[in-house]
């Protein structure tokens, strides 16, 4: 009987596809009150009310924008499935195997947001908070729909992958990373660390010292970062200290949402002809005349200096 | 009231030709309340606290944090410990400050924008979201001030 409510769920699901994310809501509201009285009797500063509403404002706008353009995301991928070189079949194990396949892709984006100006306008703003903590999992973009990032997430439909799936293994993932922004949690059992995106692998994604600088894109499953060797682990000799390399040092909804995206524009102004695409698609950080630092330089000199200790 | 406001609400969402604008606009009306009200029990909480800069040990960690190497010599903490300057062996100048439960910093290119009354030192770095910060520095804002100005302006040297 259950199996049978399961196999039509899943059918369901497939079909139109299942997001979670509204179900979840009032367990993220329920975990952030947790967390806060958590934070009063043991880290008050692991919260700032100014930079929680701000997180949560972005969240809620996230959510707005998300829900204008979804539509326009569904039409691109039964557009991509309508023209499919294959049918995947709705099965228990390709549920499994799009989920996989789904979270690979969200590490590809992932890493692409951090290392592509332009995926990083988008995507700063999740970072831009010098807090960590579960309001700052929902501080979410604004613009990922013009900056193009569903582009990494849809492309299995061509390939035969019911947007339905796509749609709602991608709100797992989502729901699943939630959990992971908190100090309050210190380590998991070692094999869970050893698979799984924990709290402590994602406080190094969070972190501006130049040890952990753009490490552990995990979303759910950590082992593609073990793969792809961009994976860190937390150390307690090195406390992170979270946030950008260049901290916002504001509140302003309108700064954390678009302050990337002004300073693209002032750099192409003023950069000359040759260069002003590198301003767009070149690593955060990069200048054609070498005045600013990427992670890769803050690294090298913090090594350099670590060897001259 | 809040019985009509829920008869309102359910009458809302029975309507069958409700459009999705209305359902988004519903949706996030919520969620602003939502927000607001755990932006409350934060402050009820008292979270986030009163964060001072400790000592000059700490000043240097926080000028190390924003630069990678900065290595701070000269420090100079702001009276109510809620910013500091900071000067390494290179003669780069830092500006911290208090930002909520945490600190930032932006570095001095500059002595436009330099204000000295007495003991109160006015500077701003030309970063807008930085903005201006007054430091009490004491008997050490005027040691900072004439400093300050061999920066000149927009890093042409005085």
């Amino acid at each position: 009987m259950t199996a049978a409510l399961l196999a039509d769920l899943a059918q369901r699901a497939a079909t139109s596809g299942l997001d979670i994310v509204p179900f979840a809501v009032p367990f993220f509201v329920l975990a952030i009150v947790v967390e806060m009285v958590w934070a009063a009797r043991h880290n008050p500063t692991a919260y700032e009310p100014g930079d929680t509403l701000t997180s949560l404002l972005m969240g809620t706008g996230s959510t707005v924008a998300g829900a204008i353009v979804a539509g326009t995301i569904a039409l691109a991928a039964g557009w991509l499935y309508a023209h499919r070189v294959a049918t995947v079949p709705v099965l228990w194990w390709t549920w499994i195997g799009v989920f996989v396949l789904d979270d690979f892709n969200y590490y590809l984006f992932h890493r692409t947001a951090h290392r592509v100006r332009w995926f990083w306008a988008s995507h700063v703003n999740h970072h831009s908070s010098q807090h960590y903590n579960l309001s700052t999992a929902l501080r979410q973009s604004w613009t990922g729909f013009p900056a193009l990032s569903f582009a990494f997430r849809i492309w299995p439909a061509y390939f035969g992958v019911a947007p339905g799936m796509l749609l709602t293994v991608g709100a797992i993932n989502l729901v699943y990373q939630f959990w992971v922004h908190t100090e309050a949690v210190g380590r998991m059992p070692r094999w869970f660390e050893a698979v799984m995106n924990t709290p402590s692998h994602h406080r190094v994604h969070h972190a501006t010292n130049p040890r952990y600088l753009d490490r552990n894109y995990a979303g759910v499953f950590i082992v593609w970062d073990r793969l792809f060797r961009t994976f860190t682990p937390e150390r307690d000799d090195d406390p992170v200290r979270y946030g950008i390399v260049h901290q916002l040092g504001t509140f302003s909804l309108g700064t954390v949402a678009f302050h990337e995206w002004a300073a693209i524009g002032r750099d192409m102004w003023r950069a000359p002809l040759g260069a002003k695409l590198g301003y767009l698609v070149r690593v955060p950080g990069w200048t054609h005349d070498g005045s600013r630092d990427t992670s890769d330089m803050i690294r090298a000199r913090w090594l350099e200096a670590q060897e001259d200790d | 009231m809040s019985g009509k406001l829920v008869e309102a609400v359910t009458a809302l969402i029975a309507r069958p030709d409700i459009g999705p604008a209305l359902i988004i606009g519903a949706q996030t009306l919520f969620s602003i309340l939502l927000v607001i009200a755990l932006w409350l029990l934060a402050r009820a909480l008292r979270l986030g606290g009163d964060v001072r800069i400790a000592d000059a040990a700490h000043a240097a960690q926080l000028a190390d944090a924003a630069i990678t190497g900065f290595d701070a010599h000269e420090i100079t903490l702001d009276r109510a410990r809620i910013g500091a300057l900071a000067r390494n062996s290179e003669g780069r100048i830092l500006l911290i400050r208090r930002h909520g439960a945490r600190f930032v910093a932006s570095e001095l290119t500059s002595h436009a924008g330099i204000r000295l009354d007495r003991h109160t030192l006015t500077l701003e770095t030309g970063d807008r979201q930085f903005g201006a910060l007054t430091l009490d520095l004491g008997a050490e804002a005027q040691i900072w001030a004439a400093s300050l100005r061999r920066l000149g302006v927009q890093g042409i040297p005085a």
